[in-house]
C-alpha cells in the first residue's frame, strides 16, 4: 500500500507521541466502570456496618474497615444508598438545591455508589456540580518552586514572583534530600517577600516532612499518600491508622494538612484488584473524609499518565476532584505532572477544574521552567504564564493569577534574594555573592545561576537542623538584617498555629493575614448571578495584560 | 442547669491542671459553657481573641516582633493550646464536618506528647513495625502518661487490626 501523506503528517502531531492503551479491566487499566466494581450495598446492625459493597464484615480489608467505621454517615446512609444513581446525579447538577443538602446525601453512600452516581454524569454535568460543590467559594491556585540545582537564591527569587503573579499556596521538593531545609527557608522567605501571607511546604517523606513544620520553617503539608488497595497500601509504607495519628499530629503543631491520592497510583503499583481506577480513588477520598484531614490533593497528580492513556480517564480525573469536593473536602485538583505532548490536551485537561474553579486549580503550576520542576515537570509552567493570564482575560475565569509587569517582578525577586542574602550571614550560613543576588534576580532558571558549594551547602543545611533552627531565628535574622516586614510577615505566618483557624477547610491567607476558609468563605453557589463573582477589580487586574493595544497607542 | 454548668467548669479545670505538661503554667481562661458559632465566632484570632491563649498563657498581641527580638518569646508561645483546638472543634462541627472536629480533638490530646515521641509513635504505626504488645504498650502510655484518650482507643483498635490482616511486626 502506498503510504498517505496525511496520516503521515498526522502522526507527526505531538499528540501521537503519547501514550494510550485499551481497556484491560483485569489489571485495572480501565478509568471508570470496571465489570470487577462492586455493586453498591449497605448493610447496619447496632449502629455498625456489617456489609459494605457487598463485602460482609469479618472480610473487610482495613480499607473497607476504616471507611465503614468513619466515613459513613450511619443515619443517613440506609436512605441516601436507597436513592436511584441519577437522582442524587441531579441533586448534583441543579442549582436550586443546596451544597450542603447534596453533602448531607453523600455522606451515606458507599464508594461504588458514589462511582455509580458518577458514571451517570458527562463532563459539563460533572462541571456544574464542582463549581457548586467545591468547599470555599474563591477559587485558588498553587505552585511548585523548585531547581534542578537546589539553588537556594533561585528558590527565594522564583516565590517571590509566584506569589506576586498570585499563588496562595506554594510548594517546593528536593534534587538532593539533604538540601530540604535550605529548600524550604528559601521558599519561606522568597514566598513572603512575594506577599505576606503565602502558605508553604516542602514535599519530603513524611516524618522528615513534619519535622520542619513542627520547627516553625514550613506552614502546611500536602504530601500525606493514600491509597485505594491494601497492598498498595502498605507497599506505601502505612495504613489508614497511621496516616490518621499523623493527621492529628500536625494538627496538634497547629499545622494545616491534606492528603494525597490519584487515579492510578493502585495500577501502576500493580495492586488494582481489576477495580476501576474511579473506583479506589474513590475510596482514598473517603479515607481522607474519615481520618477528618480538612482536605485532598487528588486528580491522579503524579500518575496522571495512567488514566490519560485510557478511554475517559480525563473524565475519571475531573470526577474524582468532584467527588473530593461533594465529601465536603478541600480539594486541590493538580493539573501538575505532564502526561502529554500535545498542547491542546493539556489545555482541555486543565479546563475541566479551571472554568468552575476548585479550591487550588492546579497543585502545582511550575513557577519554573519545565527543566528546573524536580516533581518530574509540570503541565503548566514559567512559561505559560501570559497563556493562562489570557484565558482568563478570554473567558472571564478566576484562575488566580494576574499579568503583572517586569519592574514589579524585577523588585520582588531582588528583595527575596537580598533577605535569603542577609538570613544566610546572620546565621552563619555559606555566604550567597552579590553577584549570586544578581543573577537570580534577572534569571529564568537555573542554567543562569552561578553554582554554589553544594557540599558546604548540605553541611550547613544538616546544621540547621541539628542547632534546631526554629521560624522564630528566621524572625530574628530577617529583623536584624533590616528586613523588619519581612520579619512581622514570618512571625504572623507563626502566629497562625496559635488560633488554628487555618486548620479548617480549604484556608488561606490574605495579604494582611486574614484567614479565608470555607467556614466563613463557604461556596453558596446557586446558579446565575450567585457564588463567587469576579469583582470590578479584580477583572481589572485580569483585563490589564500589558500586549493590549490602546486608542492612545494611536495618537501620535 | 446554671449549677449544673458550673460543675462542669470546675471538673474540667481541675482535669486540665492534672494534665498538664510539667513546666508549662496552666492557661487561665475558663472554657465557654456555650458552643461556638461558626458564623458568630469564627476566626478565632479577630472575633474571639479573648479566648486565644499561647501555651504559656499569653495573648496573640501578647506576640510582637519586638517581644521575638528581646528573645522574651520562645517556641511555646508560638504552640496551640488543647482548649483552642477544643474550640476549633466546635467551629467544625458547627459546619457539619465531624470527622475534622474528632481530628481536632485527637490533636488536642497530642499537644502534650513531645515532638520526637509523636515521630516514634507515628513509626510505630506503619505496618510490620511493630508487634501487637508494642502498639498496645503505646495505647496505654498514651492513656495513662498523656491522658490521650481519644488516641488510645485509635491506636489499640489499630493493634486489633494489624492483627487480623497480618500487618504486624513477625518476630
Amino acid at each position: 500500500m502506498n503510504k498517505s501523506k496525511r496520516f503521515e503528517a498526522l502522526a507527526a502531531r505531538p499528540v501521537n507521541q503519547d501514550g494510550f492503551v485499551v481497556e484491560w479491566p483485569e489489571v485495572g487499566l480501565i478509568a471508570m466502570g470496571s465489570p470487577n466494581d462492586p455493586v453498591p450495598s449497605i448493610k447496619i446492625e447496632k449502629g455498625k456496618v456489617i456489609e459494605l459493597d457487598g463485602v460482609v464484615r469479618d472480610k473487610f480489608d482495613f480499607i473497607d474497615q476504616f471507611i465503614a467505621d468513619y466515613a459513613i454517615d450511619i443515619n443517613v446512609a440506609e436512605k441516601a444508598m436507597a436513592m436511584p444513581d441519577v437522582d442524587i446525579a441531579k441533586m448534583l447538577v441543579d442549582v436550586n438545591v443546596s451544597r450542603e443538602e447534596v453533602t448531607k446525601v453523600v455522606l451515606g453512600l458507599t464508594p461504588a455508589k458514589i462511582v455509580a452516581v458518577l458514571n451517570t454524569m458527562n463532563v459539563v454535568e460533572m462541571m456544574m456540580a464542582l463549581q457548586k460543590m467545591r468547599a470555599r467559594k474563591l477559587p485558588s491556585n498553587q505552585c511548585h518552586v523548585t531547581n534542578v540545582a537546589d539553588n537556594p537564591v533561585l528558590i527565594a527569587a522564583d516565590a517571590a514572583e509566584a506569589a506576586l503573579r498570585g499563588f496562595d499556596e506554594m510548594e517546593t521538593t528536593v534534587a538532593v534530600v539533604r538540601y530540604a531545609p535550605f529548600n524550604a527557608l528559601s521558599l519561606l522567605i522568597g514566598g513572603q517577600a512575594g506577599r505576606g501571607g503565602v502558605l508553604i511546604q516542602c514535599s519530603l517523606e513524611e516524618a522528615t516532612e513534619l519535622q520542619l513544620g513542627m520547627r516553625g520553617i514550613t506552614a502546611y503539608a500536602e504530601t500525606i499518600s493514600v491509597y485505594g488497595t491494601e497492598n498498595v497500601f502498605v507497599d506505601g509504607d502505612d495504613t489508614p491508622w497511621s496516616k490518621t495519628f499523623l493527621a492529628s499530629a500536625y494538627a496538634s503543631r497547629g499545622l494545616k494538612m491534606r492528603f494525597t491520592s490519584g487515579t492510578g497510583s493502585e495500577v501502576q503499583m500493580g495492586y488494582a484488584e481489576g477495580k476501576s481506577m474511579l473506583y479506589l480513588e474513590v475510596r482514598c477520598i473517603m479515607i481522607a473524609r474519615g481520618a477528618g484531614v480538612q482536605g485532598l490533593q487528588n486528580g491522579s497528580v503524579s500518575c496522571i499518565g495512567v488514566p490519560a492513556a485510557v478511554p475517559s480517564g480525563i473524565r475519571a480525573v475531573l470526577a474524582e476532584n468532584l467527588c473530593t469536593s461533594m465529601l465536603d473536602l478541600e480539594v486541590a485538583s493538580s493539573n501538575d505532572q505532564t502526561f502529554t505532548h500535545s498542547d491542546i490536551r493539556r489545555t482541555a485537561r486543565t479546563l475541566m477544574e479551571m472554568l468552575p474553579g476548585t479550591d487550588f486549580i492546579t497543585s502545582g503550576y511550575s513557577a519554573v521552567p519545565n527543566y528546573d520542576n524536580m516533581f518530574a515537570g509540570s503541565n503548566w509552567d514559567v512559561e505559560d504564564y501570559d497563556d493562562w493570564n489570557i484565558l482568563q482575560r478570554d473567558l472571564m475565569v478566576d484562575g488566580g493569577l494576574k499579568p503583572v509587569s517586569e519592574e514589579e517582578v524585577v523588585a520582588v525577586r531582588s528583595k527575596a534574594a537580598r533577605a535569603l542574602q542577609a538570613v544566610f550571614k546572620e546565621l552563619g550560613f555559606p555566604a550567597i555573592t552579590d553577584a549570586e543576588v544578581e543573577a537570580a534576580t534577572y534569571a529564568h532558571g537555573s542554567k543562569d545561576m552561578p553554582q554554589r558549594n553544594v557540599v558546604e551547602d548540605l553541611k550547613a543545611a544538616q546544621d540547621m537542623m541539628k542547632r534546631e533552627i526554629t521560624g522564630l531565628d528566621i524572625v530574628k535574622a530577617l529583623a536584624n538584617s533590616g528586613f523588619n516586614d519581612l520579619a512581622g510577615y514570618v512571625l504572623n505566618l507563626l502566629k497562625q498555629r496559635i488560633s488554628g483557624d487555618y486548620l479548617h477547610t480549604a484556608a488561606i491567607l490574605d495579604k494582611d493575614f486574614n484567614v479565608i476558609s470555607a467556614v466563613n468563605n463557604r461556596n453558596d453557589y446557586r446558579g446565575p448571578g450567585t457564588g463567587y463573582r469576579i469583582s470590578a477589580e479584580r477583572w481589572d487586574e485580569i483585563k490589564n495584560i500589558s500586549q493590549a493595544i490602546k486608542p492612545s497607542d494611536f495618537d501620535e | 442547669m446554671v449549677q449544673q454548668k458550673t460543675v462542669e467548669d470546675i471538673v474540667r479545670e481541675v482535669l486540665k491542671t492534672m494534665y498538664q505538661e510539667q513546666g508549662v503554667k496552666a492557661v487561665d481562661s475558663v472554657p465557654p459553657s456555650n458552643k461556638l458559632v461558626p458564623e458568630r465566632d469564627y476566626p478565632l484570632a479577630t472575633k474571639r481573641p479573648d479566648l486565644v491563649k499561647t501555651l504559656t498563657g499569653k495573648s496573640l498581641n501578647d506576640i510582637t516582633l519586638e517581644k521575638v527580638l528581646r528573645s522574651e518569646i520562645g517556641a511555646d508561645d508560638v504552640r496551640i493550646t488543647p482548649e483552642t483546638l477544643r474550640l476549633q472543634a466546635e467551629i467544625a462541627e458547627g459546619v457539619g464536618r465531624v470527622q475534622l472536629a474528632q481530628n481536632l480533638r485527637r490533636a488536642a490530646e497530642l499537644t502534650a506528647i513531645p515532638d520526637n515521641r509523636i515521630l516514634e509513635i507515628y513509626n510505630a504505626l506503619r505496618p510490620y513495625r511493630s508487634t501487637k504488645q508494642e502498639i498496645l504498650n503505646i495505647a496505654e502510655e498514651m492513656e495513662t502518661k498523656y491522658n490521650a484518650k481519644i488516641n488510645a482507643a485509635l491506636v489499640r483498635e489499630a493493634a486489633g487490626v494489624y492483627e487480623r490482616r497480618n500487618r504486624l511486626r513477625a518476630d
